[in-house]
């Protein structure tokens, strides 16, 4: 008799260690493609003879991009100097700075620029790519670049910026870069996840926000030195400021992920990630310094920090 | 559950020590195998190509020696059970699986091991049976077993895996499980290795792992590929298992039948060898799905 309450407990146990959901990929919930049009936060069209870029056909006529040609080169127009882009034929409604964190990954960024020009041609919106080059010997800061990056952006005015991983490449051509009303994660269906949200409150890779929002957060914490965790506690930092991140429908979000080693969490993220909610107000883009090079290259602005 | 904590027990109380040795050998193999080739792909090679050639002589040493021995139900076991404990604790763990995923692996898996229990359990009914009517004339389609030291209705083989002989009397629980693992060792090594490899579409559906050549920089990552590709190399030999079965059946002849028919004969699938026994397509699964015991004995006499 004891013995079978024992085995009936144990294989309850057994079965929610098993089975528990947050030891799986998660479904989430997501907008709607067809609701997308009316997420995006429209910039005012400058006066002008030319009509308003349109951009619904580009949302609702949406393709996958074939992943082996990515690597082929693309035909786009050359971006004005420092990786600007307007369209000529009409007055684009969305204006992005798109914040790419790099150090040491020469081919990735080659094919980054190459697929991304064409990529965001495409979509008819104004945007300028900014590459933040860490030019120190410190472990790897993801955020912290990502902040000098944002703060570059939000000085030249620009409304809305996307905080993008050099690896990442969209691979839906109606995957929308430009800023919804909420900030947002684009990246959510991610082939080396096999499509799937490894966790809910994920909100790294390629996200969309706000300069706004960017601003009223602090942008992210300057200490995560190493891979992993800054994400979360920026997504922390949207949270106590009463800001709840959503995604798009992951038709529209996949990504791929150009090959490189699966990185190995840094082991300090999580005293890092404990003594954060206390440091928003003094850690972020407020206390960041004014040592950073601008230099204007070809396809894009290039950014040296540390 | 139960019934395999039942089973493990048997070397360790029962019976005589040597016996007991052989039996556990696979409990050391197995993950001894797995670490070793986890190490590079020239370990992997390396390792498996050693247990095929150790696994050839030492059965052949058995099954002349040791006939009883448990030492192949145990390989079972123990690959199901570290199989499952790395599906469920490093690939799991990744991240990148869903929990339905996860649910209908264990499906497949619990269709296994019920196909397996009920399999010894009618076999263990079968002795009754037999005992009983020990008396009757005997059906020429009645062979007997020599491990298992019963008589069976025609017999297919000793299943030395799962340690357990297979007639008519099990037979259609024999090739469901057959179904469930091949189907549980194919999707799981699916799920692993679309989470440790990169994965591609293919018709925007079925997802397949293609490039998977960083594995072995990382532990978890190597011993997952490596448990992924053992699962395959045993989905591969279970399906060509499956398909003879299906094949058997339908022509209504046993194993040992099938291997005597000339080369030619078996090219076309025996469709015109003499099968004495075989009553058409359809009588032959009937009896093979509607085996009952009893009533299906005494259609044994009748035929004589």
């Amino acid at each position: 008799m004891l013995i079978n309450v024992i085995l009936a407990v144990g294989l309850a146990i057994l079965m929610i260690l098993v089975y528990f959901p947050g030891r799986h990929a998660r479904h989430y919930s997501y907008i709607r493609v067809e609701n997308v049009l009316d997420e995006i936060l429209w910039a005012a069209p400058v006066q002008s003879k030319l009509k308003n870029c349109s951009y619904e056909d580009i949302i609702v006529k949406n393709v996958d991009v074939d992943i082996s040609s990515i690597y082929g080169t693309r035909y786009f127009e050359i971006p004005l100097k420092g990786g600007e882009y307007k369209p000529k034929n009409c007055t684009p409604l969305i204006k992005t700075a798109l914040i790419v964190p790099y150090r040491n990954r020469a081919t990735h960024l080659k094919v980054f620029l190459n697929y991304m020009h064409h990529f965001l041609q495409n979509q008819r919106i104004h945007y300028q790519i900014f590459i933040v080059d860490q030019n120190d010997t410190l472990p790897f800061n993801r955020a912290k670049m990502l902040n000098y990056g944002a703060k570059i952006a939000i000085e030249m005015g620009y409304p809305c910026l996307i905080l993008h991983d050099v690896d990442l490449i969209p691979i839906n051509t109606g995957n929308i870069y430009g800023c919804s009303k909420t900030p947002r994660h684009m990246s959510s269906s991610l082939d080396t996840f096999r499509y799937n949200l490894p966790y809910l409150t994920l909100f790294g890779g390629a996200v969309a926000i706000l300069s706004s929002q960017f601003k009223q957060v602090n942008g992210m914490s300057n200490k995560f030195y190493g891979w992993g965790a800054e994400d979360d506690d920026f997504y922390r930092r949207l949270i106590t400021n009463g800001i709840t991140p959503y995604r798009f429908s992951p038709e529209i979000s996949r990504y791929t992920m150009l090959p490189h080693v699966k990185e190995i969490a840094s082991s300090e993220r999580f005293t890092v990630l404990a003594q954060g909610s206390e440091q928003h107000k003094v850690d972020g883009l407020s206390s960041l310094s004014d040592e950073s090079v601008i230099k204007q290259e070809d396809l894009y602005t290039h950014i040296f920090a540390s | 559950m139960a019934t395999i904590q039942d089973r493990l027990r048997i070397p360790w109380s029962g019976g005589a020590k040597q016996i007991a040795f052989d039996a556990i050998l696979p409990i050391f193999i197995i993950p001894a195998m797995l670490l070793l080739a986890s190490m590079s792909l020239w370990w992997t090679i390396f390792t498996f190509t050693t247990v095929v050639i150790f696994l050839t002589l030492i059965s052949r040493f058995f099954i002349k020696n040791i006939p009883h021995t448990k030492f192949f139900f145990l390989w079972t076991i123990t690959t199901l059970t570290v199989l499952y404990f790395i599906f469920e604790f490093i690939v799991i763990p990744f991240l990148e699986i869903l929990l339905e995923e996860n649910i209908a692996l264990s499906v497949l898996i619990f269709g296994f091991v019920i196909s397996v229990c009920l399999m010894k359990k009618r076999t263990k009914q079968l002795f009754m049976i037999v005992e009983s009517s020990r008396n009757d004339k005997e059906g020429d389609r009645l062979k007997s077993c020599n491990i298992c030291q019963i008589k069976v209705p025609s017999r297919d083989r000793h299943c030395l895996w799962l340690d357990c002989c297979v007639g008519n009397h099990n037979r259609c629980l024999f090739i469901s499980a057959l179904f469930f693992a091949t189907s549980a060792l194919t999707y799981s090594s699916n799920l692993t290795l679309t989470s440790v490899c990169h994965p591609f579409t293919l018709y925007r559906a079925i997802l397949l792992p293609d490039d998977c050549s960083d594995v072995y920089k990382l532990f978890e990552l190597g011993l997952s590929f490596v448990s992924a590709v053992y699962s395959l190399a045993l989905a591969a030999i279970l399906l060509l298992l499956f398909l003879q079965q299906l094949v058997l059946v339908s022509l209504g002849i046993t194993a040992k039948e099938w291997n005597k028919l000339p080369l030619v004969s078996k090219l076309c699938l025996g469709m015109f060898a003499n099968r004495p026994h075989s009553k058409g397509f359809c009588r032959n699964w009937t009896q093979v799905i509607c085996w009952s015991g009893n009533p299906q004995y005494e259609q044994f006499n009748q035929e004589v």
